[in-house]
């Protein structure tokens, strides 16, 4: 039969030991729920499909040095090596990299003039290869004809007439129905019109901090600039063997250049989420170490408790315990004190989160992560209790009759 | 019934062997009273502690109400000492924490009773000792008298067939000593058979067998209540 009546009449008039682990288990399941929050939130963000095929792309900066240069041949050049390159799917000249944190971004709106809504939008400058050099689905429309690529020279502030635009964007636009948004005439610097001619799935933006980091435009512009990037895909498995060959092809090509920051994705995708992994593993290690500290709380009080109380659980054994009932002692013992911790436990992690979605935006805590934590620390504290609960159990009955 | 036969009890450290007893014999009756007396360190204590199952003993065979307790187990053991025997101890043994009421009720929750049947014997056990009306106080407000009584109606609640008493008034003086040896004599006059360990020669008197254990042997078996009658009738 369980004592728990006995055990928290006992617990009443001890409250001071009980309480501190109440208010320790407490202390951690508030920071545990939130950090735990925090580490899934940042993870979420992580896995987020970038749109782009990752693991066989890369890219690289172009810089011109050579004086009478005509970079509009030095281009069509490079890309026709890069394209003809056994191994290589396409390669494009693009303006900014998603995800590598520096890009160009402007406003869209789908009425002319000014103070309407405009919504935000990175803007990614490539020619028609685009579409297959980066791995993109285009979802509904066409891409761009070879006919539509501009010459953008430096300092430009017109646009041509057609893009395409990410389904996110498409949907910011036209909240309704992103289909809609095909066809249909939007505005750039408050008044230039331009055309949605096709929607991709994905295409991130280069600021993975940015809440509109999905909204993204393709616009058919190629730059007429002394500095620019290369962006190649290749075929599946090739990519490592390819960047030092093609590095080497394109700096052989020309003198007048520089070929450098040979970068892959990948490599891109993780330096943009170097704060977000430390982040993670910082919080990860605040987990662990109160979680262990917690139940090292746990042991700690509960081998105090049962050295103080040897004689009363050799009387306990005397009075007909049998060690199953002394460990269930024990073990509700911690039951009842978790419990006291978890349920402040559980006010604090949601008043905790409540502050941080009011001061950093998050989103509120969902009841899943306070469940986990309410069950995980239970299981923490009644595996702490194990041992010395065992070892209670072992107390021989005849300590009753001896003078402790 | 009690059935000891050559029981021996060694304890065994890494250097040295300590026989606690040795080829103890002895037959406790159902209902009767008797008293174990001896010097510190004879074994008296080893003696209780293996009769009342706190210990188990090296050798020989030991029968308790039929029971043979060499086959029984840790478990075993404990539910034969919730349903069998009592105990009353020299420092009463109280849990400290818990009143008179829960303290009463601890065995009963090991044995399994319901609230209902746990109630009823708290608090018919508590006015037999005539505490009924303290049941609420904790132990440290009684007196050592109090307290014992509080352990005696602890270990008469279970309807023990065997109360082993361990100095039961040792720590008491002796106008309570006497008030709890008192008590048990009613105890025991209503069918509970009663071991005691004492040092008290005029408590053990009382009692209408002693034995004396020396050097963990049985050494002497007095019937004082037969004694006690020949110096009547003489």
């Amino acid at each position: 039969m369980l004592e728990t009546g006995l055990i928290i009449r006992a617990l009443m008039r001890n409250k001071i030991g009980a309480l501190l682990i109440a208010l320790q288990i407490a202390l951690t399941m508030t920071i545990i729920v939130n950090a735990i929050f925090m580490i899934q939130d940042r993870q979420t963000k992580m896995q987020r499909n970038s749109g782009i095929d990752e693991d066989n792309t890369f890219y690289l900066t172009n810089t011109i040095f050579g004086q009478d240069y005509n970079i509009q041949a030095a281009l069509h050049t490079d890309l026709d090596t890069l394209r003809k390159t056994p191994g290589v799917i396409d390669a494009i000249q693009i303006n900014a990299i998603p995800l590598s944190g520096g890009g160009w971004s402007s406003g869209v709106q789908t009425e002319m003039g000014e103070n309407k809504d405009a919504i935000g939008t990175a803007i990614y400058m490539v020619d028609d290869h685009a579409i297959n050099a980066m791995g993109l689905e285009l979802i509904a429309g066409e891409n761009f004809s070879a006919t539509d690529i501009q010459w953008r020279k430096s300092g430009q502030s017109t646009w041509p007439s057609k893009v395409i635009v990410t389904k996110a964007l498409a949907l910011s636009l036209y909240p309704d129905d992103w289909h809609t948004a095909l066809g249909k005439t939007i505005y750039i610097s408050q008044n230039q019109s331009i055309e949605i001619i096709g929607i991709l799935k994905a295409l991130q933006a280069p600021w993975n901090g940015w809440d509109g980091v999905e909204r993204s435009m393709l616009v058919p512009f190629q730059m007429e600039s002394k500095g620019s990037r290369l962006f190649i895909r290749t075929e599946p498995g090739k990519r490592d063997l390819l960047i030092p060959q093609i590095e080497k092809a394109l700096a052989e090509s020309d003198k007048g250049r520089i070929i450098r920051r040979l970068r892959t994705m990948e490599e891109t995708r993780e330096r943009s989420y170097q704060r977000h992994n430390a982040t993670n593993k910082i919080l990860t290690t605040v987990v662990i170490t109160l979680t262990i500290i917690t139940g090292f709380g746990i042991v700690g009080l509960a081998i105090f408790s049962i050295n103080r109380r040897t004689k009363q659980i050799g009387t306990r054994r005397a009075l007909g315990a049998t060690r199953g009932q002394i460990m269930r002692y024990f073990m509700m013992e911690n039951l009842l004190i978790s419990g006291v911790g978890i349920f402040i436990g559980c006010i604090g992690a949601v008043g905790l989160n409540m502050w941080l979605v009011k001061t950093f935006q998050l989103s509120p805590i969902n009841i899943e992560l306070i469940l986990f934590g309410i069950i995980a620390l239970f299981i923490v504290g009644q595996i702490a209790v194990l041992y010395p609960a065992r070892k209670a159990s072992l107390i021989s009955p005849a300590t009753a009759t001896r003078t402790v | 019934m009690l059935v000891m036969n050559n029981i021996s009890k060694v304890f065994q450290t890494a250097d040295v062997q300590t026989h606690a007893l040795r080829d103890f014999n002895l037959t406790v009756n159902e209902g009767e009273f008797v008293s174990v007396t001896g010097p510190s360190g004879s074994g008296k204590t080893t003696f209780l502690n293996i009769a009342g199952l706190l210990e188990t003993y090296s050798s020989g065979e030991f029968t308790l109400d039929g029971e043979d307790i060499g086959k029984l187990n840790d478990t075993g053991r404990s539910r034969m000492r919730n349903h069998k025997i009592g105990f009353i101890f020299q420092s009463f043994n109280l849990i400290p924490d818990l009143n008179l009421y829960d303290n009463v009720d601890v065995p009963l929750r090991y044995r399994g009773f319901n609230a209902k049947e746990r109630k009823r014997r708290i608090e018919e056990n508590l006015a037999r000792v005539g505490l009924a009306s303290r049941m609420k106080h904790l132990p440290s407000q009684l007196s050592g008298g109090q307290q014992q009584r509080v352990a005696i109606a602890r270990a008469l609640a279970t309807d023990p067939r065997f109360l082993l008493a361990d100095e039961p008034t040792g720590n008491l003086d002796s106008e309570m000593a006497q008030g709890v040896m008192t008590l048990l004599e009613e105890i025991n006059q209503q069918g509970t058979t009663i071991i005691m360990v004492t040092h008290d020669a005029q408590l053990a008197q009382r009692s209408p067998r002693t034995i004396q254990v020396m050097d963990g042997r049985v050494s002497e078996l007095e019937l004082h209540l037969a004694t006690a009658n020949q110096q009547a009738i003489a």
